[in-house]
């Protein structure tokens, strides 16, 4: 059967009085592609944060492999490794070249060959067209070459699971289909990813299931083409509604004649 | 409300720190007498050495010339005490501010920087016997000479610079004289050039240099007030340096080494005429 | 020339000694300067944690630091070391200490104004590539932070420069000594030099720092992200 990859059990996540995270249960399946949807407040860029043990939980448990991940304890660097996470502002360190803040991490955290690592990051620049910028500053960037070089950086640390926090959130609309369309080759070679967005349409392409979070609960979980078509909740309908719009220029059709 | 606290504490907290540091200082310098910081004149001798404290530009009492080297009333007296004592000499270039400190901590052997003896400084370092006299004089135009300063009529204005013991003297002792006061030696100047004072007072050396190099003017009035000496200093306590000195300048009496060197370095800026007013023979002052 | 008195500059080897003083001022602040470097960089990450006592002490190192004149540091330093302890140190020696003493804290300052303005994401991405705490801070905070530093402390050095007249209060001779010993001697014979010796004072500093400017115009624009 499927082999379990991430567990997460009754996760509880606050902040002082006000909780984010309540009991919170996921199980994610290698190879298997997870979106994440909701309101903004909803509780899903922290979930993230806390897979990568970036924030204190307060109770429950994540599990890599059977190992737990705790921000505070010894072994986090190196669960770390196994995670790779890209986050909404593209954070490249502005003092080093795009090729420097690709092969920083296997350099001196893998202790890998540094010839071998240059090697890796160049077919991975390649792939997704920005083998010519290897030697530019990020500043030189626009903000989806950026978020490209991000995930090249966390692919190069060759993660079992791939955390995807908003990366399109801050790019100007020309700019996010490169981003998304990387990330949908890395779905097609079998990445394993968990992915919040706010993009629907990518959400239903990329994703094996697709969980909706408010108030910090699962409020629905199924496969995209359910969820997405026939939400069963009140809530997920609601949100849904959102992204729509009743056209209001009712006299188009004649003015454009 | 926290704000304030905090710094309230952070005050006391400062506070505490530089008084504890002030106490540690001050037993410093009480444990520091006991604990003889200065070297004895057998130390002296033995390390071929003496420190001496001069001023690098005070010419013409110790100043450097051209070529790097000190020169001056006071470095001709260092240099015949470090060749009496058979040793070499270094001297420490030093501030008015800090001369007390470096005998106190005995950085140097002797102070020889124009050094005017007083009861504050007595507490501090022990002087020897005088080698000069200084005392406050009074210029003015030839025009009408002030010879003393019973001259000075009421509607009169003497000319001082502010923060010169000629200022100190004049407002308490002749609190009737009118004073106009300026801040820098050259506003003085300016100012009785241009007939703004009928005199002006200060440190006497200046008055006679100024009236030697300007004509038409005389100093009416060499000495006036009480008459100061000018001696060497060491650390205090140091007995068997002092002594040396105190032979050293009664002995150098019989060949009167001081007018010599009076001829030999100031002769130029104060001229032939205030010898006697200015130099002391043998640590001997003449009343 | 006459008027300006500056012939007197080359009387003997007055010119070389004015140099001489020029360059025990530069190494005095320079040598200071690497110093508050190094230790400012250690300050000022010791000062961006949370810890109360740390705060509290790093408060008062900074409140010393601005309410006391340098002055009276460099008494304390050169005569109060003696006094306490019996050390006799060097006066150049002490002025330097003074000089990290105080570059340090205003250094220190700098530093955790510069590391606290380093976005949180730039840990955060680090951590999340796996790199150590102290890993974070060697490949990622302190070399930006010396980046937006350098223009500061060079703003620093040329300042420190400007202080070292302090220094002759306790011996040193450094230029603005020099440059007080060539008017003093020469009083009778150029009784106006004292305005050309300090327009050469004025230029030869300028000559030193305006390189030292030039570099960190160059450098920021360099890096200016």
């Amino acid at each position: 059967m499927a082999e379990k990859l991430l567990t997460i059990k009754h996760l509880k996540k606050s902040y002082g009085d006000n909780l984010i995270l309540k009991d919170f249960n996921l199980t994610v399946n290698k190879g298997e592609v997870i979106v994440v949807i909701g309101p903004s407040g909803c509780g899903k860029s922290t979930l993230l944060r806390c897979i990568n043990g970036l924030e204190p939980i307060q109770g429950g448990e994540i599990k890599l492999r059977g190992e737990i991940i705790d921000g505070k304890a010894k072994n986090i660097a190196e669960i770390r490794q196994k995670i790779g996470m890209v986050f909404q502002s593209y954070e490249l360190f502005p003092h080093k070249t795009v090729l420097q803040n690709i092969i920083l991490a296997p350099i001196k955290v893998q202790k890998r060959d540094k010839a071998e690592v240059i090697k890796e990051a160049e077919q991975l620049l390649e792939k997704v067209g920005l083998l010519d910028k290897k030697d530019s500053y990020p500043r030189q960037l626009s903000g989806g070459q950026k978020q490209r070089v991000a995930i090249v950086r966390a692919l190069c640390m060759h993660p079992e699971i791939m955390l995807f926090d908003e990366v399109t959130a801050a790019l100007d609309p020309e700019m996010v289909r490169e981003v998304l369309d990387t990330i949908l080759d890395l779905a097609k070679q079998g990445s394993t990813m968990i992915i919040v967005t706010h993009e629907m349409s990518f959400a239903k392409a990329v994703s094996d299931r697709v969980l909706f979070l408010d108030k910090g609960e699962i409020v629905e979980e199924d496969i995209p083409e359910e969820l997405f078509e026939n939400p069963k909740t009140e809530r997920a309908r609601r949100f849904f509604n959102t992204f729509e719009y009743d056209a209001v220029k009712h006299h188009t059709k004649t003015s454009n004649q | 409300m926290k704000n304030s606290k905090f710094k309230k504490v952070l005050a006391l907290l400062t506070a505490a720190v530089m008084i504890v540091a002030a106490f540690a200082s001050c037993s410093g310098s009480d444990s520091g007498a006991s604990n003889a910081v200065y070297r004895t004149l057998d130390e002296i001798r033995e390390s071929g050495t003496v420190k001496i404290g001069v001023f690098s530009d005070k010419n013409p009492f110790g100043y450097v010339d051209e070529n790097g080297d000190y020169q001056g009333y006071d470095v001709y007296f260092a240099e015949r005490l470090a060749e009496d004592l058979g040793v070499e000499v270094e001297y420490v270039s030093t501030e008015a501010a800090s001369r007390i400190e470096y005998l106190q901590t005995g950085k140097v052997d002797i102070i020889l920087a124009n050094f005017t003896v007083t009861d504050e400084r007595k507490e501090e370092v022990d002087f020897a016997l005088p080698y000069m006299n200084v005392a406050l004089g009074v210029v003015s135009p030839d025009s009408r000479v002030i010879e003393s300063l019973d001259d000075i009529e009421d509607s009169d204005e003497v000319i001082v610079i502010s923060g010169t013991t000629a200022e100190t003297y004049l407002t308490e002792n002749y609190p009737d004289i009118k004073l106009k006061k300026f801040d820098a030696y050259a506003q003085a100047k300016t100012a009785l050039e241009n007939g703004e004072g009928v005199a002006w007072a200060n440190d006497n050396t200046e008055v006679i240099a100024y009236a030697l190099q300007n004509s038409g003017y005389t100093v009416g009035i060499p000495s006036l007030g009480s008459n100061d000496t000018i001696a060497p200093a060491v650390s205090k306590g140091n007995k068997t340096l002092l002594n040396w000195i105190n032979e050293e300048i009664e002995s150098l009496g019989e060949e009167n080494f001081f007018h010599k060197d009076y001829e030999e370095t100031l002769v130029d800026t104060y001229g032939t005429d205030y010898e006697e007013e200015l130099v002391v023979e043998g640590g001997v002052v003449s009343e | 020339m006459q008027a300006l008195g500056i012939e007197v500059l080359l009387k003997g080897s007055n010119f070389l000694r004015l140099l001489g003083g020029l360059w025990v001022a530069l190494k005095i602040s320079l040598i200071a300067v690497l110093f508050s470097i190094v230790l400012g960089i250690l300050f000022g990450i010791v000062m961006t944690y949370k810890n109360p006592l740390v705060k509290i002490i790093s408060r008062i190192y900074l409140e010393i630091v601005r309410i006391m004149p340098q002055m009276v540091l460099l008494f304390i330093v050169f005569f109060g070391t003696t006094r306490m302890f019996g050390w006799n140190l060097d006066a150049e020696l002490a002025a330097i200490i003074v000089f990290t003493f105080w570059g340090t804290a205003e250094m220190g300052d700098l530093v955790r104004g510069a590391v606290s303005n380093i976005p949180k994401h730039q840990y955060e991405s680090s951590y999340a590539l796996g790199l150590s705490k102290a890993q974070t801070y060697y490949h990622i905070v302190i070399p930006q932070t010396l980046r937006r530093l350098i223009p500061l402390s060079i703003n620093l050095v040329t300042r420190m420069i400007k202080t070292t007249s302090l220094v002759m209060m306790i011996g040193v001779v450094e230029a603005l000594k020099v440059t007080q010993q060539i008017i003093e001697a020469n009083r009778m014979v150029a009784p106006n030099a004292a305005f050309g010796l300090y327009l050469t004072v004025f230029i030869l500093y300028f000559l030193a720092c305006w390189p030292i400017s030039l570099l960190a115009t160059y450098l920021e624009k360099k890096w200016s992200a």
